[in-house]
C-alpha cells in the first residue's frame, strides 16, 4: 500500500468536512432540546404574571392551570412554569435573567427549592455539563462562570467545547444510548418504575445518605451565607419589581419525617429566613402540604394529582397574602 | 478461508459474512495485503480513510458517555 503525505492531508480534510456535517446534524436535531423549548415558551409569554423557577421539583410540581385557578389569574396573563430539571441555582439564575431580558415583568417570582440547594456551593467538572445543564455552554456562559467553580483543566475544556454542538449537546445522544442500554437490560427482567425524568428509584440517590450526614450538612450551612447565584436571584428579581417567594417544596412524608422534622433542619430554616426576610423575600414552608406519599412519583417528585393540589393551594396562598413590598419594575436592572 | 466459497473468473466470489468481516478488519489492520473480494476501497484511497476515521469518531462520540451516571434522562 502506498499512502502519500498529500493523501493523508486529503483524508484529514475529508474527516473535517464530515465533522462539520455531524456538528450541523447535532445542532439541528437538538434545536428543540428541553432548555430551548423552555426558553421558547418564555419568549412567547411576555405577559406572564407569576414566574416559577427552580429545578425538576418545580418542573413536575408546578401546574400552571391549577395555580392560575387558585390565584384567579386569567390564562393569557397567568403563570409560567419556567423550571429546568437537573438544574442548579446557576442555571435557574440564567433562566430568570432570560425571562427578564425578554420583556417579561412578572409580579411574583416563585423559587422552589429542597434540602440544601440554597447553600451548596456549585462545583462542576466537564463531565457534569450534560443534559439540561448544557445550557451553561450557550446561555450567557461568560456571565455564569463567576458563579461556579471549574478546575483550570476543565475551564480550558469548557472554552473549547462550547463552540461545538457535538460537544455541547452530547448528552442528548448519550441519553439515547443509555435508554437503549436500559431497554436491553430490561429484557426478561421485572419492569422498573419510571417517570418523565428517569428511573423512579434513582432519585433516592439525590437524598442524603444518612440522617447524620444531613444534620451535619445543615449545621455547616447554618453558619454560612446563601450561595451567590441564589443571592443574585433575589437581587435581580427584586430589581425587576417582582415579589420574591421562596417555597420549601412539598416532599414525601418519609423525607419530611426523616430530614425536616429535625432540630438541624429547623435551625437551617431559621437561618435562611434570617437571611432572606430582611431582604424582603417571603419564605413559604410547603414541605408538609402533600401528606400522602402515594401521590409522589418517586422519592423527590410530586405526581400529577399532588402537583395540582400544591399549585392551587399555592395560588390561593399568594392571592390572600398581601405582598410585603412590591416595587415598580426597573428595566435597567440587568445591566450589571 | 476453509469455509469460504471461492471461485475465479466471471463467477461471483462468496464468503460467509463473518469471515468476510474478519478479512476486512484484517485488511484494514494491515495483517493481510490482499483486498477481500467485494470490498470496494483500496487502502491508498484517501477518501476511504477520511470516512473511516469519521465513522470511528462517530462511534466514540455515541458511546463515550457510558461512564456518566444518568439519574435524569429526560433530555
Amino acid at each position: 500500500m502506498t499512502f502519500s503525505a498529500r493523501g493523508f492531508y486529503y483524508s484529514l480534510a475529508a474527516l473535517l468536512i464530515l465533522m462539520v456535517g455531524l456538528n450541523a446534524i447535532v445542532a439541528y436535531t437538538t434545536r428543540n432540546s428541553i432548555p430551548r423549548q423552555q426558553m421558547g415558551r418564555a419568549r412567547r409569554a411576555p405577559d406572564t404574571t407569576v414566574l416559577a423557577i427552580g429545578n425538576s421539583l418545580i418542573g413536575a410540581g408546578f401546574n400552571e392551570s391549577s395555580f392560575d385557578r387558585g390565584m384567579q389569574l386569567s390564562p393569557n396573563r397567568g403563570s409560567l412554569n419556567f423550571a429546568l430539571g437537573y438544574s442548579l441555582p446557576v442555571e435557574q439564575l440564567l433562566f430568570l435573567r432570560f425571562a427578564l431580558q425578554h420583556q417579561m415583568h412578572p409580579r411574583i417570582v416563585i423559587y422552589g427549592f429542597y434540602d440544601l440547594q440554597l447553600s451548596t456551593p456549585v462545583r462542576l467538572a466537564t463531565r457534569d455539563f450534560v443534559g439540561n445543564r448544557a445550557v451553561l455552554y450557550y446561555l450567557e456562559p461568560e456571565y455564569a462562570r463567576q458563579f461556579y467553580y471549574l478546575s483550570p483543566h476543565d475551564r480550558i475544556e469548557f472554552e473549547i467545547m462550547r463552540h461545538f454542538p457535538m460537544m455541547v449537546d452530547r448528552g442528548a445522544f448519550w441519553a439515547k444510548i443509555e435508554r437503549l442500554r436500559r431497554d436491553i437490560g430490561q429484557q426478561g427482567m421485572p419492569a422498573e418504575r419510571t417517570n418523565q425524568f428517569g428511573r423512579a428509584d434513582d432519585f433516592a440517590l439525590l437524598e442524603a445518605k444518612s440522617d447524620a450526614e444531613f444534620a451535619s450538612a445543615c449545621d455547616q450551612a447554618s453558619n454560612e451565607d446563601l450561595i451567590s447565584p441564589v443571592l443574585e436571584i433575589i437581587r435581580q428579581g427584586q430589581d425587576s419589581g417582582a415579589r420574591i417567594v421562596f417555597v420549601e417544596m412539598p416532599m414525601r412524608p418519609a423525607h419530611v419525617k426523616r430530614f425536616y422534622e429535625t432540630p438541624a433542619w429547623e435551625k437551617y430554616r431559621e437561618h435562611v429566613r434570617h437571611i432572606i426576610e430582611p431582604k424582603g423575600v417571603e419564605y413559604l414552608d410547603a414541605s408538609h402540604w402533600i401528606s400522602d406519599g402515594a401521590l409522589f412519583d418517586d422519592p423527590l417528585h410530586m405526581g400529577h394529582q399532588a402537583a395540582e393540589q400544591f399549585s392551587e393551594r399555592l395560588g390561593q396562598y399568594l392571592r390572600h397574602e398581601s405582598p410585603s413590598g412590591t416595587q415598580s419594575p426597573n428595566p435597567n436592572s440587568l445591566q450589571r | 478461508m476453509d469455509n469460504a466459497i471461492m471461485a475465479k473468473g466471471n463467477v461471483k466470489m462468496e464468503l460467509p459474512l463473518m469471515d468476510w468481516v474478519k478479512q476486512v478488519l484484517e485488511y484494514l489492520g494491515g495483517e493481510r495485503d490482499e483486498r477481500p473480494p467485494g470490498f470496494p476501497f483500496e487502502l491508498s484511497n484517501w477518501l476511504f480513510w477520511g470516512l473511516w476515521w469519521g465513522a470511528l469518531c462517530l462511534l466514540i462520540f455515541l458511546f463515550c458517555g457510558q461512564s456518566s451516571k444518568f439519574i435524569y434522562i429526560d433530555f
